[in-house]
């Protein structure tokens, strides 16, 4: 085809010999056509050598779900490129036979159509599958081909809400209708209430009409229950003074109780990192980021290679697209480390060791650090005091099994108790082991 | 009026203690805070004083190297490159080689060196324990991408394309020296992990996996 538009372009230019001209354009769309038609056969006679039956097409697709789908679509271009018609693309079915083999071998001979492939992929080498069949190419060719016959599947109807794991805080207690009727009917009650109290003083007043009364109570009965009246009234002073003299109190108490406890504090860090999209939706474990957390002090934060493991390829996140992300990248090629934050802070005064109590005492990260996997951004959750770590020394079992550490330990305890070896049962309140 | 006084006393009063608390970017009120801060450098403290350790004689540098800072701001090589950053970890002296529990030394096979890699022997043995180890190992570090049997079914394999299916064709006869040499380097798409695994753990781990793809 390409052929007869060129000639068609020259045409017009090499008015001093029409008659040649008119040759050429005849004898080039003969070409043409005939290139065309040869390619349709080629094409045909290719594809007649791939496989139609069901039995080679199913074989196929558990080929490709396990071996190929990973670096390939077949629709779409993915690590590799798009696989459709692939067999009337490339320049044969034995070159797609050697190139699956071993396509750094395909490569490295010099094949043009692989080294321009190899180009186009960012030099990506294809893994070398030395174990397939030809039999078995020729299935993976049939499961493609009727995929291609098949035609792109229509996009899935994508949910607005993604995949958001709906978990019940509100759904724990009571229902929230519930609530609501039992708040309306007590409202009831009381209106009912004021009503019956209303008609009471009435019917008093009425009553009293008819007796016989000095000035002084006929003056008090006579008086009209104003706002003023009331707010005049000692007992209202006293409840109105009461109750802000209570609120106040009690803010106070908690206000100083709340000196030095930094629960509930969530610093904006310098990257929008989300722990819900990592840990929650992704369910990534925290020891892939967090690698110091079974054997040292310091659960530690990742270094940006860490976070770069993923990032390389992921670009744009969910929630704020390149923006955040780019900052590590640039962090990454610039080799400056991230400044997060620091959100829990024990005193200097008090040792803590996360190997000690994760990986020997085998405490889950969300007992202390609450549900950071439904945390877009992290907070404080406990209150890190002494009494709250006390109190988790005095309900904790030691996580004794398979420990030849606890175990003369245990027996001694045994001897004198019944209930389970606690925390405090050998040492977890002495001063010393966390004041040193 | 002495109603009114009441109310404005416990009122205030109140509020100012609330303002104690922490939440979002505030901190709150820190009691003793000399007792909170160490004053010995913990691994991710920041270097406030880039004066401090000018008593440390022994290291002479030269001011236009390092102008105007001190032995602690400097032991770190990062400091002087980028601003701001002061921290107070310290660079390995040179030419010096870390060794773990085991004695091991590191692992110096370069990236492309695969092929020597993947005739190294494992030095464990297959023991219960150390499938054991390796299972809850490569839960923590390979399962959201290679997925729990290994098919490359993982969560993070939706977002992140080309994860290997473990059980595939292509890596049914690999040894424990390839898997290890990869999980240190990388290979193709998967970046390099030897930052977060031990030598030991990464072992530990190779076992496990050709155990999956029994």
């Amino acid at each position: 085809m390409t052929l007869d538009s060129r000639f068609a372009l020259l045409a017009p230019k090499t008015d001093a010999r029409p008659d040649m001209t008119k040759l050429n354009l005849i004898a080039a769309s003969k070409l043409g056509l005939l290139s065309l038609l040869f390619s349709l056969v080629c094409s045909i006679a290719v594809a007649q050598d791939i496989p139609t039956d069901a039995a080679s097409i199913s074989a196929g697709e558990a080929l490709f779900t396990a071996n190929c789908k990973t670096c390939h679509k077949v629709h779409q271009k993915l690590v590799g490129p798009a696989l459709a018609d692939v067999y009337n693309r490339a320049p044969s079915i034995d070159w797609i036979k050697s190139f699956i083999k071993n396509s750094q071998a395909v490569i490295a001979s010099g094949d043009d159509y692989a080294v321009k492939l190899y180009n186009e992929y960012n030099k990506t080498q294809m893994t070398a599958f030395t174990s397939f069949k030809d039999e078995q190419i020729m299935q993976l060719l049939a499961y493609i081909k009727a995929e291609t016959d098949k035609g792109p599947a229509p996009a899935p109807p994508i949910d607005p809400n993604g995949k958001v794991v709906a978990d019940g805080g509100a759904n724990t207690g009571i229902p929230s209708s519930y609530l609501n009727a039992i708040v309306i009917g007590l409202v009831l009650i009381l209106v009912l209430l004021v009503v019956i109290l209303g008609f009471l003083v009435s019917a008093l007043k009425r009553f009293l009409d008819t007796k016989e009364l000095s000035d002084d109570d006929r003056e008090q009965v006579d008086s009209p229950i104003t706002l003023n009246s009331i707010v005049k009234s000692s007992g209202f002073t006293f409840i109105v003074v009461f109750l802000v003299g209570a609120i106040g109190f009690k803010a106070l108490i908690n206000g100083l109780y709340s000196i030095g406890v930094q629960q509930g504090y969530a610093p904006k860090q310098p990257i929008a990192f989300s722990h819900k999209i990592h840990a929650g939706q992704y369910e990534i474990e925290c020891k892939y980021c967090h690698t110091g957390v079974l054997k040292g002090k310091s659960a530690t934060i990742p270094s940006v290679n860490i976070c770069m493991n993923c990032h390389n390829q992921i670009k744009e996140g969910a929630l704020y697209g390149t923006a955040e992300l780019s900052k590590i990248t640039e962090a990454y090629e610039k080799n400056i480390p991230v400044q997060w934050v620091r959100i829990h802070n024990l005193p200097d005064l008090a040792y803590f060791n996360h190997a000690q109590h994760v990986n020997v005492g085998g405490i889950e990260c969300q007992t202390c650090h609450g549900p950071i996997q439904e945390m877009e951004v992290v907070q404080q959750y406990s209150l890190l005091t002494m009494g709250w770590c006390i109190d988790c020394h005095r309900k904790t079992d030691v996580n004794a099994k398979g420990n030849a550490y606890y175990d003369k330990l245990v027996e001694l305890h045994n001897k004198s108790s019944k209930s389970a070896m606690k925390v405090e049962d050998i040492g977890g309140l002495e001063c010393a082991k966390c004041h040193y | 009026m002495k109603l009114l006084r009441h109310i404005f006393l416990f009122g205030s009063l109140g509020t100012l203690a609330m303002a104690c608390g922490a939440g979002g970017d505030d901190q709150g009120t820190e009691y003793a805070p000399n007792m909170y801060h160490s004053v010995a450098y913990e691994p991710y403290t920041q270097i406030t004083d880039p004066e401090a350790g000018a008593w440390l004689t022994s290291i002479e540098y030269s001011e236009s190297e390092m102008p105007g800072h001190a032995e602690f701001y400097n032991s770190n090589t990062l400091n002087a490159a980028v601003m701001n950053v002061n921290m107070n970890m310290r660079t390995p002296p040179a030419n010096t080689v870390p060794r773990n529990k085991q004695g091991w030394l590191p692992y110096r096979l370069p990236k492309d060196s695969l092929e020597i890699g993947a005739k190294r022997k494992s030095p464990l043995d297959s023991t219960a324990q150390v499938l054991a180890d390796g299972k809850v190992l490569y839960e923590s570090y390979c399962q959201h991408c290679h997925g729990a049997k290994g098919a490359g079914d993982g969560k993070v394999a939706d977002k992140y394309a080309g994860i290997a299916n473990l059980k595939g064709d292509a890596y049914k006869n690999i040894t424990e020296g390839h898997i290890f040499h990869v999980i240190t380097h990388g290979k193709g798409l998967m970046w390099a992990h030897g930052s977060q695994i031990s030598p030991e753990d990464r072992w530990k781990i190779a076992k496990y996996v050709k155990a999956l793809q029994k």
